[in-house]
C-alpha cells in the first residue's frame, strides 16, 4: 500500500503544492462520520446541505481557525526586510511589495535586547506583530522582532564559543556562536555544550550564523540518542494534552503559513527525517507519548498565558521537539515535554512572544 | 430455575446502573465539563446536552437505588413493579438511542461507563442494552427477595450470576478499555499499525465487500491516520462523475474492528448516495469473498472479483 511520506519542518521540498491535498482529508473524514444519505435518500442527487457542511470543514482547515466567539484578539504577523523606519512607521519589503505599517505609541522592538523601534536599521529582517483591528483601523503594529533566529537540535561539533547544531537531516547544520555578553547565562542553562546534547537557543541571525543570546529552558540532561521514555499515566490518552509549545524558523515554509508541526505524526507515513535517519516505524524516540495524527489533522491550540485558542492544521512533523523534556515557564510551569512546534505566524497569532521561545499550551485534538 | 434467574437480575441491574452513574460522575469531575464524552447526549442540541446528561445520570442513580429498596418486602408489589418497568423502559430508550447514535455519530463511544466507553458503538453495545431491558422487564412478576430463600440456592444463584456476568463481559467493549487503563495494553492512539495490516482488515470487512466494486484504481489516492482511525481513499467513478470512496478503519486489536465508508463527489465534496447494486451481484460478491478466504490475503479479493459478472473494475 502506498502512503505519503511527509516532510519534516525544515524539509526543502515543503511547499503549498505538496500539502494542498491534505486539506481534503478533513472533508473525507467528515463525510465518513456523518449520517449516510443512502438510507434516507435513494435518489441520485447529492444532498446539498451536507456538501455545504463539508465545505465549511474544508474552509476551516485552510484558514487559521474556526470562529472567534469571545472576540479574542487576533494577532497577525508580517515579515520582511525593513526599508524605512521612524518612531511612528515602519516600512517593509516583502513578497507582496512594499508595505507601510503604523506603530502604536507603546510599540517595542527586539534585536537581541529590547529597544525602541526607531533604533532598528534599514536592512534588518523584521517580524512585525499587527494588533487586532480597532474601530476598523487595520495594520497597526505593536511589536517588532529584528533578525530573530532560533536553532534547536543536537550539537554535533563544539569549539569553544562556536557550535554546529544538526536540526534535522533535511537541512544543513546550523552554526551558532554564543554571544560573549550572554555566555555565563547560557552556560547556566546549557551546561553540556558537547556533541550529542540538545540545545535550543534564540538569538540574532547574521547571514548563516546565529549569535545565541537567550536559552528558553534548561538543557535536557541526557544525550539526544539516550532519552528516557516517559510512561503514560493510566495508560489512557487524556482529552486535552498540556505541555510546551514552541516556534521554529520558517526556512522553506510558505510565507505566513498557519499551522503546527506535531511531534507524533503517524509513523507508518512518517517524516523524511525518520527515513533519512533510518528509523523504522514506531522506533523513533520521544520524551512524551502523544497520539498519532496525520498532516491535515485539526488541533485546537490554546495559549494558557494569553487564553487565545485557535484550531490549526498539522502541517509538518517535528522530529526535534519530541526529544526535549523541558518545562515552559512563560506564565506558569507547564508539564514536561513539547507538544507543538508552531509556525512563526501561528505562534504570534496565539499571542506568543518570540524571544520567550515558548508558551504553556493545551492541545485538544478534533476527535 | 427461571425464578432464580429473575432473582439474579435485580442486584445485577442495580450494580450496573449505579456503576454507570458513578463512572459518568467521575468523568465529569475529572474533565470539569458536563459535555465530556457522555455518548448519546451528542444527539441533543448543544444547549440541551448538559440537562440531558444530568437527567441520564440522575435516572440511573434513581433506578439503581429504587431497585435495591424495592427488592425486599418493603415497597414490594406495585412500587417494585413500577421501578422495574421504569428500568426496562430506560434500557429500551437507551437501545434506541444507541442505534441512532451509531448512525449519526459512528465515531464516538456510548459513554455508558464514562471514560471506559470510548469505543464506537457496535451491535454488541446495542445487544447489551437490549438484553438489560429484557432482564429488567422479566423481573416484574418477581416476589420480594428474602435472604432465607436466597441462601437455600446460593450456589445456583452464584453460578447464574457468573454466567450472566460472562455474557455481559463479552458484550462489553469497556473490558478492553479497562485493560488499557490498568496498563496491560497500549491505547490504540499510540499503537503502531502498519498500513498493510489495515488494508487486510479492510479487505475482510463487510463494507469492502459491499462497496469495493466502485473502486476505479487499486492504488489508494490517500492513506492517513488520526488517533484510532486510519483512512483509505480510493478513486472511484459513479454515474459518470469522478468520486472518492473513503474507508475509515478502527485500529483496534479486535477481530472485527469497525469499518465505515462514504462516497464523496470529487468536484463538489458532496456525499453521494450509494448506487443501487443488484442483490444477485451482492450475494455473488459475498460468496466470492468467502471462497477466496480474504481474511489474511491482501489482494485476493481483486483476483477473485475479476471473475464476477458485471464487475466495474477498470483493470
Amino acid at each position: 500500500m502506498k502512503s505519503v511520506t511527509v516532510c519534516c519542518d525544515r524539509c526543502p521540498a515543503a511547499n503549498t503544492t505538496d500539502t494542498s491535498h491534505f486539506a481534503r482529508r478533513r472533508l473525507l473524514k467528515a463525510a465518513v462520520f456523518q449520517p449516510q444519505p443512502g438510507a434516507q435518500n435513494r435518489g441520485d442527487q447529492p444532498i446539498e446541505h451536507k456538501a455545504e457542511r463539508v465545505g465549511q470543514v474544508l474552509a476551516v482547515s485552510q484558514s487559521i481557525g474556526e470562529s472567534d466567539p469571545a472576540n479574542r484578539p487576533v494577532y497577525r504577523a508580517v515579515s520582511g526586510k525593513i526599508t524605512d523606519i521612524s518612531p511612528h512607521f515602519v516600512t517593509i519589503g516583502d513578497v507582496a511589495g512594499e508595505r507601510r505599517i503604523a506603530l502604536t505609541a507603546g510599540a517595542t522592538a527586539w534585536r537581541g535586547e529590547p529597544l525602541e523601534p526607531s533604533a532598528l536599521t534599514i536592512g534588518d529582517d523584521a517580524v512585525i506583530r499587527i494588533i487586532p483591528s480597532q474601530s476598523g483601523i487595520t495594520g497597526i503594529a505593536d511589536r517588532i522582532w529584528a533578525n530573530i533566529g532560533r536553532v534547536c537540535g543536537t550539537i554535533i561539533e563544539a569549539d569553544g564559543k562556536r557550535l554546529l547544531v544538526a536540526e534535522c537531516a533535511m537541512r544543513q547544520p546550523q552554526l551558532v556562536e554564543i554571544s560573549p555578553l550572554a555566555s555565563v547565562r547560557i552556560k547556566v542553562k546549557v551546561p553540556n555544550l558537547r556533541p550529542g546534547y540538545l540545545i535550543d537557543i534564540i538569538g540574532v541571525r547574521h547571514q548563516d550564523v546565529l549569535y545565541g543570546i537567550v536559552v528558553t529552558s534548561p538543557q535536557p540532561p541526557y544525550r539526544s540518542d539516550r532519552l528516557p521514555p516517559q510512561r503514560l499515566s493510566g495508560g489512557r490518552i487524556p482529552d486535552s494534552i498540556t505541555g510546551s509549545a514552541v516556534w521554529h524558523e520558517p526556512a522553506h515554509e510558505p510565507y505566513g503559513v498557519l499551522g503546527v508541526f506535531y511531534p507524533a505524526v503517524d509513523p507508518a507515513t512518517g517524516c523524511f527525517e525518520d527515513a533519512a535517519a533510518k528509523i523504522g516505524p514506531g522506533q523513533a524516540k520521544a520524551f512524551r507519548e502523544l497520539p498519532y495524527l496525520a498532516i491535515g489533522s485539526a488541533l485546537t491550540v490554546r495559549n494558557e498565558c494569553t487564553n487565545i485558542a485557535w484550531t490549526l492544521p498539522v502541517t509538518g512533523c517535528s522530529p526535534t521537539a519530541r526529544l526535549f523534556n523541558d518545562h515552559c515557564v512563560t506564565c506558569k510551569t507547564s508539564p514536561r515535554g513539547r507538544i507543538a512546534d508552531l509556525t512563526l505566524a501561528s505562534f504570534v497569532a496565539l499571542g506568543g512572544e518570540l524571544e520567550q521561545g515558548c508558551f504553556n499550551a493545551t492541545l485538544t485534538i478534533g476527535r | 430455575m427461571l425464578n432464580l434467574l429473575r432473582e439474579v437480575q435485580i442486584p445485577l441491574l442495580a450494580a450496573l446502573l449505579l456503576g454507570a452513574c458513578a463512572s459518568k460522575f467521575v468523568r465529569v469531575m475529572r474533565s470539569k465539563s458536563m459535555a465530556a464524552g457522555l455518548g448519546p447526549t451528542a444527539l441533543f442540541p448543544l444547549k440541551l446536552r448538559k440537562p440531558a446528561a444530568i437527567a441520564m445520570c440522575a435516572t440511573e442513580f434513581g433506578c439503581g437505588i429504587a431497585l435495591i429498596v424495592t427488592a425486599g418486602p418493603f415497597a414490594s408489589g406495585t412500587p417494585a413493579n413500577l421501578v422495574r418497568l421504569a428500568t426496562g423502559l430506560l434500557f429500551l430508550v437507551a437501545t434506541a438511542a444507541l442505534i441512532e447514535l451509531r448512525s449519526v455519530r459512528p465515531d464516538i463511544g456510548c459513554g455508558c461507563f464514562g471514560e471506559f466507553s470510548t469505543t464506537p458503538v457496535t451491535w454488541r453495545t446495542i445487544a447489551r442494552s437490549a438484553l438489560l431491558a429484557v432482564a429488567a422487564l422479566v423481573t416484574m412478576p418477581l416476589r420480594p427477595l428474602s435472604p432465607d430463600k436466597l441462601s437455600d440456592s446460593a450456589v445456583t444463584l452464584l453460578l447464574l450470576l457468573a454466567a450472566e456476568l460472562v455474557v455481559f463481559a463479552l458484550l462489553s467493549p469497556e473490558i478492553r478499555d479497562i485493560m488499557v487503563r490498568i496498563g496491560y495494553s497500549a491505547p490504540c492512539e499510540l499503537r503502531v499499525v502498519s498500513p498493510d495490516n489495515t488494508f487486510a482488515t479492510l479487505q475482510r470487512s463487510a463494507q469492502w465487500r459491499k462497496h469495493s466494486d466502485l473502486i476505479a484504481s487499486r492504488e489508494p489516492s490517500d492513506v492517513w491516520r488520526e488517533l484510532c482511525w486510519r483512512y483509505v481513499a480510493f478513486p472511484s467513478r459513479v454515474a459518470g462523475k469522478d468520486a472518492e470512496l473513503v474507508f475509515a478503519i478502527r485500529l483496534d486489536h479486535q477481530r472485527k474492528p469497525s469499518v465505515l465508508s462514504a462516497l464523496v463527489d470529487t468536484a463538489t465534496g458532496a456525499v453521494l448516495p450509494w448506487p443501487a447494486t443488484t442483490a444477485k451481484h451482492a450475494r455473488a460478491r459475498v460468496r466470492v469473498a468467502r471462497r477466496a478466504k480474504l481474511a489474511y490475503r491482501p489482494g485476493a479479493i481483486s483476483q477473485a472479483e475479476r471473475s464476477l459478472p458485471g464487475s466495474r473494475r477498470s483493470r
